[in-house]
């Protein structure tokens, strides 16, 4: 698994090289710092730092399991489905509602959605579905359905301080192109949905996709939308199902 | 008889059915995005005296241009501030992040590159001022799937503003 990753960064960073130098912001020395932490992705030890907290607050694993309905066997695949429509929810859900529910059903206080603590509970949570092929099914239910067309909704949507949308820099006509030293991803090719939680090494943090999502809004100067909204959750499932069919890594590795 | 039972049977299931809904967060952003949303596409003629060849107009059109905003460590040129009036940092163009220009760091290619503006495009006969006005302003008036920035309707810059960039964009350099 490793090495493939090496080798599909290797050719992204070969790509990369063949613009001008100065273009990139990636200097030499980020690129070592890159290859180096390919080795040893510092978001193992926040994963393992998860894994920790869940079985605190939340069980481990079969307390999960037991949670959801499902048994530990089964328990990869079906994470390889979320965002989900729980019943138990009555809507559409993301891994760190179901971490907070299950805290709260332990007895315990539920972290934040935006706590570091929950950040590494969802990235040991995903991890658990690694080499599971994302499953998220955008038809199971009309509560899936809405939550896929909100999140494409949400995605088009212009507004703030530029009018720009999500598509204004993630539609098939502009991937690739450079925006300041940053080539536009194509988020499905990239396998966003089974990449985030990632270690983000400008950041020196992990991060989930919703909070990548924010980072997102706040450099195109959109207002920032809150964590667990109906919004953000429906952006994590249509994000996530452009990248259905491709094998879950957690934790991913980005700039 | 039968309502009652059906009463029992609800009131079973409530009692007994989980809904996990409330100890999870799940906060309302429509209203923040309702607030945020970008208004329609508005048409805007330039200004008479827009265009300039005042070598600080076009400064600050250079300056807007080349910048993101207020954290910049270059200072701006005289009549730009780093800060809005109520002390909050001011937002700049960010142009280059798509345009390669003349003098640019790190310029992006998802526009086109305005380099020898003047000569290429307005001497040439292919645009004109009110052309590069109104692509600032609001550049849907001209292209409505634009990924273009909008740039007068959001009122992230006003009339004059539009009309330094404009100026410096046009200008030969
Ligand atoms: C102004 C341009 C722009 C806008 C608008 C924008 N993005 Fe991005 N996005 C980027 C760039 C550039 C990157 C890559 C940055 C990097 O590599 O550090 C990125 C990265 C991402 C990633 C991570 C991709 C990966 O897996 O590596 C996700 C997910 C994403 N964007 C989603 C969104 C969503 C959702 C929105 C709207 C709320 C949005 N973006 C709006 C430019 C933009
Ligand atoms: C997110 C990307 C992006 C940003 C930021 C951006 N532009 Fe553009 N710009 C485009 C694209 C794409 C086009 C071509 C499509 C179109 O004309 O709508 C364009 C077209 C233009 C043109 C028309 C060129 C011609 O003659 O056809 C001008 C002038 C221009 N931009 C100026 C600016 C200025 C000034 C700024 C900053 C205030 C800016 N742009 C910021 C993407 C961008």
């Amino acid at each position: 698994m490793k090495s493939i990753l090496k080798i599909t960064l290797g050719v992204a960073l070969f790509a990369s090289l063949s613009y001008s130098s100065e273009q990139f912001a990636m200097s030499d020395a980020d690129r070592a710092m890159y290859a180096d932490l390919l080795d040893a992705n510092p978001a193992d030890m926040m994963v393992q730092d998860g894994k920790e907290l869940l079985s605190k607050y939340g069980g481990g694993d079969a307390g999960l399991a037991k949670f959801l309905h499902v048994s530990e066997e089964k328990l990869p695949a079906f994470i390889a489905g979320f965002p989900r429509y729980l019943p138990d929810f009555k809507k559409v859900v993301g891994l760190g509602q179901v971490m907070q529910a299950l805290m709260v059903t332990n007895g315990n206080k539920a972290f934040a959605l935006k706590d570091p603590k929950m950040f590494n509970m969802v990235a040991y949570t995903k991890s658990l579905a690694n080499d599971e092929k994302i499953n998220i099914d955008v038809n199971a239910n009309q509560q899936m359905k809405d939550a896929y067309a909100l999140g494409e909704k949400t995605f088009n949507t212009q507004r703030g301080g530029r009018g720009l949308s999500c598509l204004s820099c993630h539609s098939a006509d502009v991937i690739g192109s450079v925006l300041r030293t940053q080539p536009l991803p194509d988020l499905g090719v990239n396998n966003s949905g089974g990449t985030w939680p990632a270690y983000r090494m400008t950041k020196s943090s992990l991060s989930t996709m919703q909070h990548r999502f924010q980072g997102c809004m706040n450099n195109a100067l959109q207002a920032v939308i809150p964590l667990g909204s109906a919004e953000m959750v429906g952006l994590e499932v249509y994000v996530t199902n452009k990248a259905k069919g491709k094998a879950i890594a957690i934790p991913g590795l980005k700039r | 008889m039968r309502t009652s039972l059906m009463a029992s049977l609800l009131l079973g299931c409530s009692l007994f059915a989980v809904d996990y809904s409330s100890m999870i967060e799940s906060p309302d952003a429509s209203k923040i995005i309702q607030k945020d949303l970008l208004g329609p596409a508005k048409a805007s003629t330039m200004p008479t005296d827009c265009i300039s060849t005042d070598p600080k107009a076009i400064a600050r059109g250079a300056f807007i241009f080349h910048n993101l905003n207020g954290e910049t460590k270059d200072t701006p040129p005289e009549g730009l501030s780093k800060t809005n009036s109520d002390g909050s940092e001011k937002q700049f163009g960010n142009c280059i992040a798509c345009h390669n220009i003349e003098g640019a760091k790190g310029a992006g290619n998802i526009g086109p590159d305005l380099h020898a503006y003047k000569k290429n495009f307005i001497d040439s006969g292919a645009r004109n001022d009110q052309f590069v006005y109104q692509k600032i302003a609001d550049a849907r008036i001209d292209n409505p799937n634009t990924h273009m920035t909008i740039n007068l309707t959001t009122g992230l810059f006003n009339q004059r503003e539009i009309c330094d960039i404009a100026s410096y964009i046009v200008s030969p350099k």
